[in-house]
């Protein structure tokens, strides 16, 4: 009965396109039992190319069990060498750290899978929950960690009166902020995207309920949540320093793990060299947990979606970490700017009368809560000490210098993305440089980078030009992902006809970018923006300050003008610098900044840009 | 004029490998339009790319001219079946941007591209975006485009498969017509179709191909006189229909 999927491989990619869907109702516990599935049985039960394959298949398969055993030994060696050699006081506990890390992130991507299922699947089967959930959550997930530190502080940590429990769930509270989102867009986009003549072909057998959302709707989101996860797991690796490690108000709030050791070497030890050990595991770790994973994982769920996911052909190791699913019917390159879409055509069906009302419901809401709130805040925080600060007056000033820093590593990671996406996506051999410096870029937690840099550049450029360009080298590292990704799946999911046309005109070389590439790619660039500004929005409030003192710089914190700085020291530091209303009030300009630019210049974009998408 | 001499191209997969053409062998001569039909996935599409030079034949060669033809030529030009407009380009401008090849001023370029969009009917689309047009209108873009470098073979990859029927009745009259049209360079004509009614009603010669590997198993001469239009009910024309029919059906 019906077409078995996953036997289509190979030569399901050559003209006779398999409509992908074609038997919803057989293949739903098929996948799952795939995905389940042992590896060697499923690959050897499903390849197509006969005895001599098959035997190539278990030396392929063998060799990567060879390899996935060498790079546990290497892991473990590497433990051994520097458990061994390192003088430090606390290194005997590195493995412990490791696993209390690993279980944190393991811990939180449950939960984060738990919570991202349900509600997925109610954001994108019920309207109402919709208008609600999904404006609300990209506003959530555009707050950056430290806006999260305040409520977390004031919630768990006083609850257990500064117990290890509450710091504990605190970091795990702060990890699900970074990580839960990917998952809710993952299943939101994936739900919204199964096709109506499934969703019709159900209902006209009377799949309904319960049995609808086992036969339909979990087939359809296992890809989603896989590469959701993905995604939810490296931002777990990405804030796991932030998470473990909480300063807040003067106060430090740790738990044991990788994150919180690699913060203590820098912060507390001043042990540079320990940074950058801990640094180099913890990106061996992810690197090697990744491709046993998640990469598999991946290419599996990859056979099973209903729309071609962007799939990079590279063999072993080098294979794409972050395979992004094509969302939603709009289009196949929008990812989080698509919820954004989605609200503001669901605005535009109300009356200006009825927009009005609920602007003024929503406004009064939000200062009721904040009233309560500030209620709640100690009195020692004091609101008329929230603006009294000399420093406020500088705000835009800050203001200007943080979005030119912003701009600068805009500009040049989008030129770094551009010429490595396309290289990539159209030459094998720049395929096989750039994708392992992808998953490896991928895998370093940036901000413990930053110290690090930070060290060698101001021995080139001196302190405060030194911090300024660490700032931009952090920034561009941390932007350029998101674009490289998209422009590598843009320029490979181009149409083979359009390609064609332009070989027959005759466009070669910049005359084909110009003509062809670039434009095909625009609406790619644009998602590809959203994503790097958002990203850079979170990681420039750690880059524009140092919060340790160092002794190279006279035992000064050094700090560049800034909004990130200002906000940061109105975090970290004990009142009066330190203040919660004003933190409040500098992530409220923050989100204020980010919600306008996409108002004005991204969707604008996007809209025109629209038009450009090829149909096929 | 143009020839495909003992034509043999082979897919290479991951680790298989599915051979498409084998030793095809046919040619089409000045002022004739020429059909190939066949089962979906035998290759005659491929044929089409390997005239058009954008694949390489494994073995065997296409001869144009008599001589071996192996890169896209403006001389040589394609309709496509998704119709191949660049989406960011205007009607006007997707004509326009095909002339560049040919070394023109940008005013001639402009002038030209007008002359045919009005040709195929597309007067007042100039500054249409392909977005906004109808499928059948992107296609008199498409044919506007390909007829614009004044070609001397016009390839055509089903081009109306991905219309309605309606749609696709009218393109095919309009390309006929523009084959009567004497003012015009292009005298040669092939056509890829599995719409074997199709084919009878627009070839001169219809070569039907056999399932993958594609193979040549039959060349019917279609003699029906022009205006063809007037023969659609007629038995002659079901009689070419059943033939190259009892071809493709003992090829299985």
């Amino acid at each position: 009965m019906g077409i078995d999927w996953l036997a289509i491989g190979p030569t399901g990619r050559m003209g006779s396109n398999p409509i992908p869907g074609a038997s919803p109702l057989v293949r739903p516990p098929q996948i799952l039992r795939d995905i389940l599935k042992s590896p060697l049985k499923r690959r050897l039960e499903n390849k197509t190319w006969g005895e001599h394959g098959k035997l190539a298949h278990v030396v392929r398969i063998g060799r990567q069990a060879v390899v996935f055993a060498a790079g546990l030994f290497a892991i473990v060696a590497a433990y051994w060498l520097v458990m061994n050699f390192v003088e430090n006081p606390e290194i005997s506990s590195l493995p412990y750290y490791t696993f209390r890390t690993l279980l944190r992130i393991t811990i939180t991507l449950g939960i984060s899978v738990a919570w991202g299922v349900p509600f997925g699947i109610l954001a994108s089967t019920n309207k109402t929950a919709s208008v609600i959930l999904v404006p609300s959550i990209d506003l959530l997930q555009s707050i950056p960690i430290l806006g999260y530190f305040p409520v977390i502080v004031l919630f768990f940590i006083s609850l257990f009166h500064g117990g290890e429990i509450g710091i504990e769930l605190s970091a795990i509270l702060l990890l699900f902020t970074s990580m839960a989102w990917a998952i809710f867009f993952g299943v939101v986009g994936a739900v919204k995207g199964i096709p109506v003549n499934i969703i019709e072909a159900a209902q006209s057998f009377g799949v309904t309920g319960f049995k609808y959302i086992r036969h339909v709707i979990l087939p359809a989101i296992v890809p989603a949540l896989i590469s959701g996860s993905t995604l939810a797991w490296c931002d777990g690796w990405f804030f796991m320093i932030a998470a473990e490690y909480i300063v807040y108000l003067g106060t430090t709030y740790s738990v044991p793990g990788l994150g919180s050791y690699l913060a203590k070497a820098a912060y507390v030890y001043n042990d540079l060299n320990l940074s950058v050990i801990i640094l180099v595991l913890i990106t061996a770790i992810v690197f090697y947990l990744n491709s046993f994973t998640w990469h598999r994982l991946m290419e599996r769920a990859a056979t099973g979606t209903y729309k071609p996911v962007a799939r990079i052909g590279l063999s072993g190791l080098g294979k794409l970490g972050v395979i992004r699913p094509r969302w939603l019917h709009l289009g196949d390159r929008i990812h989080r700017p698509k919820s954004l879409i989605l609200a503001s055509k669901w605005v535009k069906r109300y009356t200006r009368l009825e927009k009005a009302v609920a602007l003024a419901i929503s406004l009064t809401a939000a200062f009721a809560i904040i009233y309560y709130i500030a209620g709640q805040i100690p009195s020692e925080v004091g609101f008329h000490e929230a603006f009294a600060d000399p420093e406020f007056l500088n705000l835009p000033v800050y203001t200007v210098l943080t979005l030119g820093r912003l701009t600068v590593a805009y500009v040049i990671s989008l030129g770094i993305a551009l010429g490595m996406g396309v290289l990539a996506a159209e030459h094998k051999k720049f395929a096989a440089i750039f994708y392992p410096i992808y998953d490896i870029g991928q895998a370093v937690p940036i901000l413990a980078l930053f110290p690090i840099f930070f060290v060698y550049l101001s021995r080139i450029f001196g302190g405060r030009l030194g911090l300024e360009v660490t700032a931009i080298v952090v920034l561009v590292l941390d932007m350029i992902w998101y674009m490289f990704l998209n422009v590598v799946g843009a320029v490979k999911s181009i149409p083979s006809e359009i390609k064609e046309v332009g070989r027959l005109l005759g466009f070669k070389g910049l005359k084909r970018i110009t003509h062809i590439v670039i434009p095909a790619i625009l609406p790619a660039i644009v998602t590809g923006s959203i994503l790097s500004w958002g990203t850079g929005w979170n990681t420039i409030i750690f880059a524009e300050y140092m919060p340790y003192e160092m002794e190279l710089f006279g035992g000064q914190p050094l700090s560049l003008p800034g909004l990130g700085s200002y906000l940061d020291k109105t975090g970290y530091l004990p009142p009066p610098k330190g203040n919660t209303v004003r933190l409040l009030f500098l992530l409220g300009e923050i989100a204020a900044i980010v919600l306008a630019m996409e108002g004005l210049v991204w969707r604008k974009l996007l809209r025109r840009f629209e038009k450009y998408r090829v149909e096929v | 004029m143009i020839e495909s001499k003992h034509v043999t191209k082979t897919f290479e997969l991951e680790k298989s490998e599915i051979p498409v053409l084998k030793d095809v062998n046919f040619s089409a001569n000045e002022d004739e339009f020429v059909c190939l039909v066949g089962p979906s996935g035998c290759g005659k599409s491929t044929l089409l790319r390997i005239i058009a030079g954008l694949e390489h034949a494994d073995a065997g060669e296409v001869l144009f001219h008599g001589q071996p033809q192996t890169s896209p030529t403006p001389k040589i030009t394609m309709i496509f079946q998704l119709f191949g407009l660049l989406p960011w380009k205007t009607a006007l401008e997707n004509v326009e941007v095909a002339l560049e090849i040919l070394d023109m001023k940008k005013e001639a370029r402009v002038e030209i591209a007008r002359s045919y969009l009005r040709m195929v009917g597309l007067e007042g689309f100039e500054n249409a975006y392909p977005h906004d047009l109808s499928g059948g209108m992107k296609q008199r873009v498409g044919i506007a485009r390909a007829l614009a470098l004044q070609p001397e073979v016009l390839l055509m990859d089903e081009p109306f498969s991905s219309l309605d029927e309606l749609t696709a009745k009218t393109l095919r009259s309009l390309v006929l017509d523009i084959r009567g049209k004497t003012s015009l360079a292009t005298n040669t004509f092939i056509m890829v179709s599995h719409n074997v009614e199709e084919a009878v009603f627009m070839a001169d010669r219809v070569i039907v191909m056999s399932p993958r590997p594609g193979r040549i198993v039959g060349d019917v001469k279609v003699d029906i006189p022009p205006p063809r239009t007037r023969y659609l009910r007629d038995p002659v024309h079901f009689k070419y229909v059943d033939e190259v029919v009892e071809i493709l059906e003992k090829s299985k």
